[in-house]
């Protein structure tokens, strides 16, 4: 009989030999008994081995079942978004790179037009910069743009939230990208952020027509009507009187009627659920 | 314990009538709905899934009023529905499209919502494609990926619209399985065209036409309105409502037999055809 047959090391003295607490005599001492005792091998196994393992394993499947997101997911990730978040994001168009590539060449082309003629430059920026993000939140809810809409509406998710959520993520992105074009304009500076006013309006106006008329149908309006004012600017010949004074007051009205509107319909559903 | 409760329910879409004033409910255990197309079944499954409002009548789901916000997302946290069509967010793997549902049913736990969403894969068998985009996946393994968002979290109603289309006979034979064990726990009402689906699996079925109930039972209940009205001759008889030529070569004929026929036991699909006749018959060839 063996000594490692009559006596097993204690589990504190394991754990502090794995974690190298214990000193080189002691340490030599349990390891000469560990290779001798199967018992003792078997539990030093299990506490060393089977969690570095689980461990490894969940990495290696999470890695697997979340493949690294794309560009813009992974650039939201890295602002500090989760990814719960951005699975929220991720499955509408308005913020996969293809639809801000779209955005961008729509806004860039306004603006190489200003090298041609600069109210023609300027009318198409106007044009261009204010439907981007109405378009951006009509693409980010609804039957056309979310291919499994309706099971989207049957979950208790708050559709607020949804709403917030994908509809800070789209300002977030166009609107960047059209104030950098616009500064380029050989136009005053202040037009660069001029547009935002009708953009704030029409994205407002749009959301709270939505659950009379649909998205499409209220986002179809909007652009409709900004670009009858912006075919009338130019008819003039002053399409800075689009993002002129008289224009933004009618703007700031816009945003506190539909904001109005939007907070009294507390049955709001941008998904189109039961009103 | 009853979970639906439809008072009067009525639907209209401009002049077509979906749901003409029907009265229902539905407790524990698998319900079978049949009907031609534009019965009104689909209608009457997103009615109950809080997608759709009824144009009149009352509506009690789970205990609670779906017109209300807070009765809504009551419900919708114990509900688990497959449309008859969805399609999904371009790019996204099966794992990752489950999970978005799981996030939307509130699941915020990370470690808890992957194991649900590893439950609900490996309960339609598609863990093998779990890390595959949808788009490279067949019909019938995309049908199966609709289905596993809807038994996420054991719902305690579970309402499926067609949840065999593009199965093959082995995946639905695993699927019935799979619905049988549910309805063990959960109110499931499934709507089909598959008169066979709904022998093997449902205890009781609802037979609609024209957005009305022809029948309300059980499905020996059904069958046995066509007890003595089936007959297998050598050729198509005149007596017949339905006929058709089986495999052996000989006539199946449902109707008013004639004297000295063959009688023979009904099937469910000849019930089915005895009651909502020649519209269900063209429907059956169609998609036969």
């Amino acid at each position: 009989m063996t000594s490692s047959d009559v006596w097993h090391a204690d589990h504190d003295d394991l754990e502090r030999f794995l974690d190298g607490r214990v000193g080189a005599v002691f340490a030599a001492s349990l390891e000469a008994h560990v290779l001798a005792c199967e018992s003792c091998r078997a539990q030093l196994n299990g506490m060393a081995f089977e969690p570095e393992v689980e461990a490894r394993w969940t990495g290696v499947r999470s890695r697997i079942e979340d493949p690294a997101p794309g560009a813009v997911e992974a650039f939201l990730r890295r602002l500090g978004l989760s990814q719960e978040a951005t699975s929220l994001l991720a499955a509408v168009p308005s913020l996969r790179a293809g639809w801000l590539l779209g955005v961008g060449v729509s806004v860039a082309f306004a603006g190489l037009a200003s090298l041609l003629s600069a109210d023609l430059g300027l009318t198409l920026f106007l044009l261009v910069a204010p439907l981007a993000p109405v378009a951006g939140v009509a693409a980010a809810f609804g039957g056309d743009a979310d291919p499994s809409h309706e099971i989207v509406t049957t979950t208790p998710f708050s559709a607020g939230r949804l709403l917030s959520l994908r509809t800070l993520a789209v300002l977030a992105s166009s609107v960047p990208l059209a104030v950098a074009v616009g500064l380029l304009l050989p136009t005053p500076a202040w037009v660069a952020v001029a547009w935002l006013g009708p953009a704030l309006a029409g994205v407002t106006a749009t959301l709270a027509l939505a659950p009379v008329a649909g998205l499409t149908v209220s986002s179809a309006v909007v652009g409709v009507a900004w670009t009858s004012a912006v075919v009338a600017a130019d008819r003039a010949s002053d399409p800075m009187a689009l993002v002129g004074t008289a224009s933004q007051l009618v703007c700031v009205l816009v945003i506190v009627v539909a904001s109005a509107a939007l907070l009294h319909q507390r049955s709001y559903d941008p998904l189109g659920r039961l009103s | 314990m009853t979970d639906v409760v439809l008072d009067r329910i009525g639907k209209h879409y401009g002049k077509d009538v979906a749901l003409d004033e029907i009265d229902l409910t539905f407790g524990r255990g698998v319900t079978g709905l049949l009907g031609p197309n534009g019965a009104g079944k689909t209608t009457l499954l997103r009615i109950i899934a809080t997608a759709l409002a009824a144009d009149t009548g009352t509506v009690r789901v789970l205990g609670q009023d779906p017109l209300t916000t807070r009765g809504r997302t009551a419900i919708r946290r114990r509900l688990g529905y497959l449309p008859q069509e969805a399609g999904f967010p371009r790019g996204f793997t099966v794992f990752r499209f489950i999970d978005y549902f799981a996030i939307l049913k509130e699941w915020d736990d990370r470690d808890a919502r992957h194991d649900e969403v590893r439950r609900v894969v490996d309960a339609v068998d598609l863990t093998d494609v779990a890390t595959k985009r949808i788009q490279s996946l067949s019909g019938g393994q995309r049908r199966r990926v609709l289905l596993a968002q809807a038994l996420l979290g054991r719902p305690g109603l579970l309402v499926l619209d067609e949840p065999t289309n593009g199965l093959d006979p082995a995946q639905r034979a695993r699927l019935r399985d799979l619905l049988s064990t549910a309805g063990e726990t959960s109110t499931l009402l499934v709507s089909t065209h598959q008169t066979d689906d709904v022998a093997a699996l449902c205890e009781r079925v609802v037979v609609l036409e024209h957005g009305r109930v022809l029948f309300d039972g059980s499905v020996s209940g059904l069958i046995a309105t066509a007890d003595g009205k089936v007959w297998m001759s050598g050729e198509r008889s005149s007596l017949a409502r339905n006929a058709w030529r089986t495999g052996s070569g000989l006539w199946r004929n449902v109707g008013a037999p004639p004297a000295g026929a063959d009688l023979v036991a009904p099937t469910l699909e000849d019930a089915y055809l005895m009651l909502v006749g020649d519209r269900a018959l063209a429907e059956v060839g169609s998609t036969s």
